[in-house]
Formats: structure tokens, C-alpha cells, sequence
């Protein structure tokens, strides 16, 4: 394990890179980008720069427009957090800004004095946990199991087979689940036929949370392991051919080989879902809402829904959802810092 | 007996939509939804309501339809009913000569289902005959509210937008309403109306339903004070098996732990919620009680005696638990008997009745009379006189208003018309086919035939169906047997705007009544939210209230 830790990309690399070939497909960008900036970025004029550039500035133009234009300009219309907003006052939405009263912080306290809010972010926080511990595990471990089927044609009938539940819509997911699980549902009348009744687990408010696990593990466990696949298949064959003539066994092969050559992307993802821990899911809750209770399956994203959308509540929803925001940023920093002092790289350096 | 042409979609059962695809929204527009709103907020203008002779002032003259009689008039709040066989050659024409100029015009409606493609051969036979050249936006009916919300937002809206009540509730559209739709009154108030014959057929207590901060903003799909929601229950099964219709609420629950069995996949009913509050006499809404008290709908006692009802027959495990989970259909769940017992609107009657004709010559569907909780007579509160509302757009030209109200003058075309039978049938031998004098939709007529039109405006609440005349009559009648015991309540008829502050103060209970007969909240959740709900703006609501009854007097 000592071999692979550094501190810092350029710092100095320790010998026998094992992990060589994984961090240069992880972070191609960073690698490419960071002698550049130390070494030129002072020197070669601005214009020049453009000059040199420019059909790499012209390719990314489109993208960066349209992100402009549906991520951040959208952003301006978080002001509504600090007015009691109506979209009706006046000839449009947008001009409606301006004829709103301001509030303050008014919105947020109230948010804050909100038992149902305070419900909410309980059942995000509880889900996260839940999803890092029983989610987040299995498409490695998938991705490590499929990387042992050698023959090709069983592991793309393995892999399409996984893949597949991806694309079923959460509706369908929840269909499924209730025909099988459901009071109605196979089980419960297989049960029924045996002489046990009562069996539903669709309904159970208790069990919920793990309920949602379980169809998010069906629903996309197996299409998860296809950034782990790609990790695994850029650790060059002579590592495992060195440790085998070594005398390293099955399961030290794994250990010293392709575990280390998986950290950084666990550590990149693993960053990436913190940063996202208040997102545990939208579509899966809402549909599942009337089934066990708002109690139980309300998350700060359905809360958002409900008080905005449903509710005309906007400027209240605004502002749960711009501190979800904050939040977020909090804890992306938080995970990347932890990221960098285990060692990795996580999702940017400075 | 000249009634004619035939209708599956008369006032009330427009609502039926909801009934089989959005049951939630619907049970706030049904008036026995044990939690009904009363309308919402405008902090700037048109707070309260518009009553009396300052309402009367507002109205379009009333000038009766006289094309076909019907065989059972209205009684007791009813629908009409016509039961006997149509002439379709003796159609006649509401109007002699077409209104609309064919200026292009635009309208929003709801549509469940999928939409028809502009252009069909339907939508271009009605625009000919109605003189009109209209572009349809239909959206879907189960998201509409949030799609208004985001039109009524922005600065192009649509010249005619379908409005129906209950995505009123609980949030800012109804100051939308007043800020965005225009006064009709200079096309149609008084006499100025007698240029649209069909739509001064529409019932006046319709229009008064449709004056909205104090100027006549909708056109109203009239809707029958008695159109109860229904709890339909087997009578196939039921003769088959030989239960007796249940009379009382205890009586319900034994019938129905003795008709369950999950074994063989039945369930004796679906979720009861809406129709428990009929079964126990809840008033909705605002309403002086007996001891003289005004009082909301949450907080008398018969609300929770509703609610820890329906919580038995779920925990007694008869409700199916598809039903419990709130997941598919339970008009499916009903027509494959699944379950015995489910509660809907009126027109459920007849689709299902149509509908398993063929499928399931068995099958028979029955509204039972709804008993009183301790087995005698039930008290009922009238539904609203009109539920939904076509409007026009603020600063719409004047030949776009008149087109609209030409459209919709088309649309509310009473039953016996050569226009009725073009807007529920489309054309002969295109949308339909006669077979022993009775229409008979082709498939074609299926797919493009569905409530776009419909939903503009409709004449005074009926009931037709030329191909089960039988329903009618039944339907018909039930509302009279159960209008027979109907009160309203004191806010009754009005359109009532309240203060924007007090928007959501009841929004949380809808998701409340869910959760408790579900048993996923305690009786003192519920009873915390009612005095949450007092303390944080219901007793000032109150004071509003009781200002508002006492300058515009009582509505019963």
C-alpha cells in the first residue's frame, strides 16, 4: 500500500509505480494542464495563448454557451430566496422579480424553525449513509468479479444483463417492485399459499429505507461498474504476470495489484457522491411517497418539489434548495481536502 | 322524443378523467373530498368573494334551452336524464348560423390521454362547423397545474386557458387568475349574452361560480350540486356470492373482513377516503354548524370520525394493497375484480359499463345509496354548481374573444344538437358508425374524439348514453335519491379568494389523510396539525370568514 501513496501529483513518485497507468486515464486533464500553467502560463501573452488555441476555444464554445445559458443564468433566479415571490405581479415570470417584496433572510429562518424540513433532511442524511455503506460497495465489487470471467462472450451477456435494469424509468422500477414485493405481489401470495399472511414490504415505512436501497442496487449497481471496468482494464497485464512469477496468489494479486490500482477512482467517486450527499434521489421518493408516508420517505429534493412546484411556495423552495446548494459545496471541498490528505487526488488540486 | 345526438361527457363526468388517472387532485375537486379548499390568495385585488345583487349585476341572462325535454329532469340538485332512443336524423342546430370568423385562436386545455394530432379530421369538422380555426396546446391533465403555473408565468399565454378548480388550491394561481384573464362582462353580462344561445342555457348559479375578484373571468362547465362521488360496488359478484349492500358503517366493515381474501386476490375495496366524509356527514369547506359556530371542514368532529374509519378498513387488511401503496388503477383493480368495492364520480357508471361490455358480458356495475355512519340516512353537501372554467386572456383582440366564444358557445351545445353530436361523436362513417340507431365510435373516433373540445364550456349537467340508456336513467336517479338529503354549506356557490397568507396553511393535510389511514401517522399527528393549523391562521381565517359570510350573507 506505502507504494502507491503521495502527496501531491508532481511531488516526487515513489519508485515502482504500480499505479502508473491507472492515474494517467483518471487524470489525463490535471497532468496535461499542470506543467503548462507552472511553466508558461507567465510567460506566453494572453493574446498569443488565444492565438494558439483557438480551435480548441472554438470546440468547447458550444458547450460553454449552452451551460451558460441553462446552468448559471438560471442561478440568478436563487434571488428569489430573499423575496416572497409571486411569478404573477406582473406581465412574466422574470420581470415579476423585480415587483416582489424583499424578505431578508426571512425564508430561511423560516426553514429553520420547519419541523418538516428539519424531517427531510434527517431522511436525506440517513439515506446517504445507507447508500454509501450498502450502495456504493457493490459495483466494485461486481466490477471485480466480472473482471475474473475471462471468456468474452460470457462477460458481455454478464455485463448487458447488468446494464439493462439501468434504463428501466423509476416508475417501471416501482411497478416491478410492487408486483413482486407488494401485498398483491408474488411473494406475499407465495407466502399466502403456505399459510403466512400479512407479508408487504411496499408499505412498511420501518423497512423503506433499505426498500430504496434495494432498487437502487437492481436498478443501478450493474451500470456502476463501468468506470471501475475501465480503471481495471487500463492495469497493464505484466503487473499481474510480475506478481505471479513472484509467487503472489489469487487473492494477493488482488490486493497488491488491482485494489491499488481502483483507489483513486473509488477516491474520485467517492468524493463526487459526498459532494452530492444531499441528492439521494428524487423520482424514487416521490412515487413511493403515498406508499409508506411522507414521514418516512420525504428527502430535501421531494421537500423542494412540494413546497415550489406543488405548493407555488417558490421563494420557500428557492431557499431549502440554495442551502442544499451551499451545503453541497461545503462538503465537495470537505471530501476533496480528506481526498488529498489520504493521498489521493480527488476532484482538482490547487 | 326528438333527444338525439349522445354524450359520454356531460358536465360532471368531465371529471371522470380525474377519477381513473389523478385521483389526489380530483378528490379536491370532487365536493366530497373530505378537505376542500376554498379557492386562494391575491394580496393585491379580488380578495373575497362577489355575492348577491352585486353578483347578479355580473351575470349573463338566463334564457332556457328548448331543443330536447329530458326524461327525468333535474330533482333534488340532479343531473338531467335522458333515457329514451335518439332520432339521429332529427338532429336540430343550437345555433342557426356560425359565430366563429375563423380568426386562428390558441387554446390550453387538459387532455388525459394522448393527444390527438392537430389537424385530425375531428378537430377540422368541429373548427368547419363552429366557424372557428383553432390551435390546440393540449398537456397533460395529470401535471397541468404546474404546466399553467409556468405558462401563467411567462408572457405568452395561450388566448383561452382551462382552468379547473382544484389546481387553485393551495398556492398563487388564483391572484393568476385575476391577473392575467380578462372581464367577460362586456361580451356577456345581461342580455349581451343571448348572442351565444348555449351558453345562456348555462345554469346562472354556473356563472355565479365564475365571477373571480369581482369580474365574470371563466366560462363554467356546469357541474350538479348532488354529483356525489359514487361508491360502486359488484352487483355481478355480489348477487353471485349473495351479499346484501351494506347500510351502515360497521355494517361495511364486517361485509368487508367477510369478502376478503387475499388467498384468491380479493379485496373488498379500494381507498374509501372520499366517500367516508358523505358516509359521516362531513361538512367541506367553511360552514356555520347547527350550534351556530363556523367552523373548516378539519375541524369537526365527523372529519376524524371519516378518517379513523377508513383507517379500520385498512388496518383490518380489506383495502387492496396495491390501493395501500397507492400504485395502478383501482377502476382495473375493480373491473377484474379484484376488489368489490371502489369509490368514483358519476360517469365511472357508464365507462366501466361500456367499457366490459364486450370483455365481460357479466360484469354490473352499481352506485349503492350511500347509507348514514350509524345505518339511517347520510347527510350530503352539495358540490359546487362549476368546477372548471375556460377564461380568455387579458388583452386578447376583440375577434379573438368572440371566436372564443363562439368555440365555447359550440361546445356547450345542449343534447339533441347536430353541434352535441359533432363535439362527443365527430363525424358520421369517419368517427362513428350507426348501428340499431345507436353511435358507435370507430377506432378512429376512439383516438381523436377525446375531451379537448369538452372541456370549453357544457351545457346544464345530464346525463345520455344511446347505447346504455339504462345508466342514465340509474344515474339520474341515484343523484336524486341522495339529493334528496343534501344541505349546503354556508359558503356554498360562492367563489371565494382568500388572502394570500393564509395559502398553504392547509396544504399538509392532504398528504395527513393519506398518511393516517394508512397508518403511517398517529390520530395525534392529525390532531396536532388541526391545532397548528388554528393557531398559525385558521382562527383568523375565521374572522375573515365570518366578515366575509356576514356582508355577503350565507350561501344555504
Amino acid at each position: 500500500m506505502s507504494l502507491t501513496a503521495r502527496s501531491r501529483p508532481d511531488g516526487a513518485r515513489p519508485p515502482g509505480a504500480v499505479e502508473e497507468p491507472t492515474v494517467a486515464a483518471a487524470t489525463a486533464g490535471t497532468k496535461v494542464r499542470a506543467p503548462r500553467r507552472t511553466s508558461e502560463a507567465g510567460k506566453v501573452p494572453w493574446r498569443i495563448r488565444l492565438r494558439r488555441d483557438r480551435a480548441l476555444i472554438l470546440m468547447t464554445l458550444p458547450v460553454i454557451v449552452l451551460l451558460l445559458l441553462f446552468n448559471y443564468v438560471p442561478l440568478l433566479g436563487n434571488i428569489v430566496a430573499f423575496q416572497d415571490y409571486d411569478p404573477y405581479v406582473s406581465s412574466n415570470g422574470v420581470t415579476a422579480i423585480l415587483h416582489s417584496p424583499w424578505v431578508g433572510v426571512e425564508q430561511f429562518s423560516r426553514m429553520l424553525d420547519d419541523p418538516l424540513f428539519w424531517d427531510a433532511a434527517k431522511n436525506t442524511l440517513v439515506l446517504f449513509v445507507l447508500q454509501l455503506v450498502f450502495f456504493f460497495p457493490i459495483p466494485i465489487a461486481l466490477a471485480l468479479l466480472i473482471n475474473s470471467v475471462i471468456r468474452p462472450r460470457v462477460r458481455a451477456v454478464a455485463q448487458a444483463i447488468m446494464y439493462l435494469p439501468h434504463f428501466f424509468s423509476w416508475v417501471l422500477v416501482v411497478t416491478v417492485f410492487q408486483q413482486v414485493l407488494g401485498g398483491a405481489g408474488i411473494v406475499a401470495q407465495t407466502l399466502e399459499n403456505h399459510g403466512w399472511s400479512g407479508f408487504d414490504l411496499m408499505t412498511n415505512s420501518s423497512l423503506f429505507k433499505y426498500l430504496v436501497i434495494a432498487e437502487a442496487v437492481w436498478k443501478d449497481a450493474g451500470w456502476g461498474i463501468i468506470v471501475f471496468l475501465a480503471a481495471l482494464a487500463a492495469v497493464s497485464t505484466d503487473l499481474y504476470e510480475a506478481a505471479a512469477m513472484d509467487g503472489a496468489g489469487r487473492w494477493r494479486r488482488m490486493w497488491h495489484v488491482t485494489l491499488p490500482a481502483l483507489r483513486p477512482v473509488v477516491a474520485l467517486l467517492l468524493v463526487l457522491r459526498v459532494g452530492d450527499a444531499l441528492s439521494v434521489g428524487f423520482e424514487q421518493f416521490l412515487l413511493q411517497r403515498d406508499a409508506v408516508g411522507a414521514g418516512a420517505s420525504e428527502v430535501l429534493d421531494t421537500y423542494v418539489w412540494n413546497m415550489g412546484i406543488k405548493s407555488g411556495d417558490f421563494s420557500y423552495a428557492a431557499a431549502v434548495g440554495l442551502a442544499k446548494g451551499l451545503i453541497g459545496v461545503c462538503l465537495v471541498l470537505g471530501a476533496n481536502k480528506f481526498a488529498h490528505l489520504l493521498g489521493e487526488q480527488g476532484v482538482y488540486q490547487k | 322524443m326528438t333527444p338525439n345526438a349522445a354524450s359520454t361527457s356531460s358536465g360532471p363526468s368531465r371529471r371522470s378523467f380525474l377519477a381513473s388517472t389523478a385521483v389526489a387532485t380530483a378528490a379536491v375537486a370532487g365536493g366530497m373530498a373530505l378537505l376542500t379548499a376554498c379557492g386562494g390568495s391575491d394580496s393585491r385585488s379580488g380578495e373575497g368573494t362577489t355575492s348577491g345583487k352585486a353578483a347578479d349585476k355580473l351575470l349573463p341572462a338566463y334564457v332556457a334551452s328548448t331543443v330536447a325535454k329530458p326524461d327525468l329532469p333535474s330533482k333534488n340538485g340532479s343531473s338531467a336524464g335522458f333515457t329514451s332512443k335518439v332520432d339521429l336524423a332529427a338532429l336540430q342546430a343550437s345555433v342557426p348560423k356560425k359565430l366563429g370568423t375563423g380568426a386562428p385562436l390558441k387554446i390550453m386545455s387538459p387532455l388525459w390521454g394522448t393527444p390527438p394530432k392537430d389537424g385530425c379530421a375531428y378537430y377540422k369538422a368541429v373548427d368547419a362547423a363552429a366557424g372557428t380555426n383553432v390551435t390546440w396546446q393540449n398537456q397533460d391533465g395529470n401535471t397541468y397545474a404546474q404546466k399553467l403555473g409556468a405558462v401563467l408565468a411567462s408572457s405568452s399565454i395561450p388566448d383561452m386557458v382551462v382552468v379547473p378548480s382544484w389546481i387553485l388550491v393551495s398556492n398563487k394561481l388564483p391572484s393568476a387568475v385575476n391577473a392575467k384573464f380578462m372581464d367577460l362582462g362586456p361580451y356577456l353580462a345581461g342580455d349581451r349574452v343571448k348572442k351565444y344561445p348555449n351558453l345562456a342555457a348555462i345554469p346562472s348559479d354556473s356563472w355565479r361560480m365564475s365571477i373571480f375578484g369581482g369580474a365574470l373571468r371563466g366560462i363554467p362547465m356546469p357541474s350538479a350540486p348532488a354529483s356525489f362521488i359514487m361508491p360502486y360496488y359488484r352487483k355481478d359478484i355480489f348477487d353471485r356470492k349473495g351479499y346484501s349492500v351494506p347500510k351502515s358503517a360497521d355494517e361495511f366493515l364486517s361485509w368487508a373482513k367477510d369478502a376478503t381474501s387475499a388467498k384468491a386476490k380479493v379485496y373488498a375495496c379500494g381507498d374509501m377516503s372520499w366517500v367516508s366524509g358523505s358516509i359521516f356527514g362531513a361538512a367541506p369547506g367553511w360552514n356555520i354548524d347547527a350550534d351556530g359556530k363556523l367552523r373548516y371542514g378539519i375541524e369537526r368532529p365527523e372529519y376524524l370520525e371519516a378518517l379513523e374509519w377508513t383507517r379500520k378498513l385498512f388496518d383490518a387488511g380489506v383495502v387492496h394493497p396495491d390501493d395501500k401503496a397507492r400504485t395502478g388503477d383501482a377502476g382495473q383493480r375493480f373491473t377484474a375484480g379484484q376488489i368489490l368495492v371502489f369509490n368514483s364520480d358519476s360517469s365511472a357508471w357508464y365507462t366501466k359499463t361500456a367499457e366490459q361490455a364486450h370483455a365481460n358480458p357479466d360484469f354490473r356495475i352499481e352506485a349503492m345509496d350511500i347509507f348514514g355512519a350509524d345505518g339511517g340516512n347520510p347527510t350530503l353537501y352539495a358540490s359546487a354548481p362549476a368546477t372548471i372554467w375556460s377564461m380568455i386572456r387579458k388583452g386578447a383582440s376583440k375577434a379573438t374573444v368572440e371566436n372564443a366564444l363562439a368555440a365555447a358557445d359550440f361546445a356547450a351545445a345542449p343534447y339533441g344538437t347536430k353541434e352535441r353530436m359533432l363535439v362527443d361523436y365527430g363525424v358520421e362513417g369517419t368517427h362513428y358508425t350507426v348501428k340499431n340507431g345507436v353511435p358507435v365510435k370507430t377506432d378512429q373516433g376512439n383516438s381523436e374524439v377525446i375531451n379537448a373540445w369538452t372541456m370549453l364550456a357544457a351545457p346544464a349537467p345530464y346525463f345520455a348514453h344511446p347505447d346504455f340508456p339504462e345508466i342514465a336513467r340509474k344515474q339520474a336517479e341515484w343523484q336524486q335519491r341522495m339529493g334528496a338529503f343534501m344541505k349546503k354549506t354556508s359558503t356554498y356557490g360562492m367563489n371565494i379568494v382568500e388572502p394570500t397568507r393564509y395559502a398553504s396553511l392547509s396544504s399538509q393535510f392532504e398528504q395527513l389523510q393519506i398518511d393516517y389511514v394508512r397508518g403511517n401517522k398517529k390520530l395525534s399527528d392529525v390532531q396536532a396539525a388541526i391545532s397548528t393549523w388554528r393557531s398559525s391562521g385558521g382562527d383568523k381565517l375565521r374572522d375573515w370568514y365570518k366578515e366575509l359570510l356576514d356582508k355577503n350573507g350565507s350561501g344555504n
